[in-house]
């Protein structure tokens, strides 16, 4: 009996500390979030008091002068743009070789991994600097379809490698059975297939669009003014010579919302997505 | 007339048969994906390893220099200092955010029902791109609008310029790096826990084990390949860091931040010299292809090991 009681008190105090723990950590990931929010509403006297104003007036000014001011609401279009055609083409060439990759034997299925994982892991610059030179060439720097071609680098290794899983969760006997009333591989794959892993096809756009949203590197390498994406547009921000506080945290608020509220969606896939990426 | 039929069908049908075989076997389907990463991988190494044997910055020739761009860059310590920042940084941040997401995993897994939705909020720094989580910790970090030095100041603790001070500016960036990151070791190593089987910490209870010994003995082996694949993907990605380098320090002050990627930036796009960014990238290509291989072998052994 004492026993027990003990090893209920322990049982006790280690749920003590994993709240604490947990709640540590909920206050480390989302204070500078909110910090930044508030910076975007304060005036620059409220901004710069000591000690800081945790209580102030809000002004919701730096919001909109962000869309006149620096390009910032081209842009956010162009980022929509690049998004849209980088996981539109992404998932063009990823969903049939994916589908093949889980229906075909294949000896070329471990040389694409280790392509795939290459392609993924190598450094930016390493593709970025010959394309840039290509790009000039052929009048592709600074596009929106240029930069969404770069994407695919990463794009395609992360959509295979989350496809493929949830191609492999449909079991055999439903395309089998298609194909036995007479359906080609290409009908399975349409018809049978792609329905069935509709859930698994959005959680994988989203996850893409999510990379490409936030891509900075390549985007800076390869677009200027017409294409610029939004990343760019806030490190623009900081190159001026009196940083404008308040605007640069409105325009990370503005660039940060639509991603959240995304993965806020679609978390259950997401970590599907993010686990079994990193598993395989 | 119908034997004449016949015999064409039976022609096409042999002719037929090598062509269906393309469209129903597996290449149709990983042709446009083997063309698009072609363009945009393969051709790019070619030509940063090609370019890398040459001497060109933008004008219209370029001379074959051989091996002049990497012994240059070899015997630059300048090139090896930056080497070892990127270094310092991918210990640093891979080990912090190992032991915070495993702690956070391992504490996350304890609370049981609430765990989805603390899941979700955690996950939020990882949806931010790098260069906002750069303003972010620059607001933080600000000697005069930050609240960090503010707080150490109140509690009458030594305070630094964080990303201005030489000596500080690497461990800040690891901090910006931690809280930007940890949210992914943190979901992997949750699905990990939760993927462990119960009968052995059933049979560890009976026999008296200590929570210390439950999971050092238990816990820890059983998790041992998300670990690993965890590391992997964390210390590829920090050898890579660029964005929250670039939006907070720009490699300053003084080299002091100075990563790979942060160098090549430099080198190609503010020294345009082009053929020598492209020999730093080809030579640290090599280096993170050792890194991966000798995880890969190291993972390998541990795993033969555990069976």
């Amino acid at each position: 009996m004492g026993g027990s009681r003990v090893e209920r008190r322990r049982r006790g105090t280690s749920l003590y500390v994993a709240w604490v723990v947990v709640g540590a950590a909920i206050l480390a990931t989302l204070f500078p979030v909110y910090w930044l929010f508030t910076i975007s509403t304060k005036t620059a006297r409220d901004a710069f008091a000591t000690p800081p104003a945790f209580v102030y007036r809000p002004v919701f000014g730096a919001y909109r002068e962000i869309w006149q001011a620096a390009g910032f609401g081209r842009a956010f279009v162009n980022s929509i743009v690049v998004v849209a055609l980088g996981v539109a083409l992404a998932l063009v060439l990823a969903v049939p070789a994916s589908y093949a990759l889980t229906r075909f034997r294949t000896r070329l299925k471990r040389p694409l991994a280790v392509w795939l994982l290459l392609a993924y892991m190598l450094p930016e610059f390493l593709f970025v600097i010959p394309m840039y030179v290509l790009y000039q060439q052929f009048h592709l720097y600074d596009t929106t379809i240029g930069l969404a071609i770069m994407y695919q680098v990463f794009g395609v290794p992360l959509a295979v490698w989350m496809l493929q899983a949830f191609f492999e969760e449909v079991p055999r006997e439903l395309g089998e059975a298609a194909e036995i009333d007479g359906c080609s591989h290409m009908q399975a794959l349409v018809r049978v297939y792609l329905p069935v892993i509709a859930p698994g096809l959005a959680a994988t756009a989203i996850l893409l669009a999510i990379y490409m949203w936030n891509e900075l590197t390549m985007a800076l390498s390869l677009t200027f003014e017409r294409a610029k994406t939004v990343t760019v547009a806030v490190a623009g921000f900081r190159g001026y010579a009196a940083i404008k506080w308040d605007q640069m945290a409105a325009a990370s608020i503005v660039a940060i919302a639509p991603m959240v509220v995304f993965a806020a969606i679609v978390q259950r896939h997401i970590v599907k997505g993010l686990t079994l990426g990193a598993v395989k | 007339m119908n034997t004449t039929v016949t015999e064409r069908d039976l022609a096409t049908l042999g002719r037929s048969r090598p062509r269906r075989r393309w469209r129903e076997g597996p290449w149709g389907y990983l042709a446009p994906m083997v063309v698009a990463l072609s363009l945009v991988s393969v051709y790019p190494v070619l030509y940063s390893i090609f370019m890398s044997f040459h001497d060109w910055n933008w004008g219209h020739r370029f001379n074959f220099v051989g091996f002049a761009n990497f012994a240059e860059l070899l015997t630059d310590p300048n090139f090896w200092a930056d080497l070892f920042r990127t270094i310092y940084f991918t210990v640093g941040a891979v080990t912090v955010e190992l032991v915070l997401g495993l702690v956070l995993a391992l504490s996350v897994a304890r609370i049981g029902r609430a765990s989805r939705v603390v899941s979700t909020i955690l996950l939020i720094p990882m949806m931010v791109s790098g260069i906002i989580v750069s303003v972010i910790w620059k607001i933080m970090l600000d000697p005069t609008l930050g609240v960090i030095p503010w707080f150490l100041r109140s509690l009458h603790l030594p305070t630094s310029a964080f990303l201005g001070d030489v000596r500080w500016a690497m461990p800040s960036i690891v901090g910006i790096d931690t809280w930007w990151q940890t949210a992914f070791v943190f979901i992997v190593l949750l699905a990990g826990v939760q993927s462990l089987p119960t009968d052995p910490f059933e049979a560890a209870e009976v026999d008296g084990a200590s929570a210390w010994q439950k999971f050092r003995y238990l816990t820890l082996p059983l998790l041992r390949p998300f670990i690993f694949t965890v590391a992997l993907f964390r210390t590829v990605d920090c050898l890579k860091v660029f964005a929250i380098i670039f939006g907070t320090t720009g490699g300053g002050p003084v080299r002091a931040t100075e990563a790979m990627q942060v160098l090549t930036y430099r080198t190609a796009f503010k020294e345009l010299q082009m053929s020598k960014a492209m020999a730093i990238m080809v030579l640290f290509s090599g280096f993170i292809l050792v890194v991966v291989a000798v995880f890969l072998r190291v993972s390998g052994r541990f795993q033969n090991d555990g069976r």
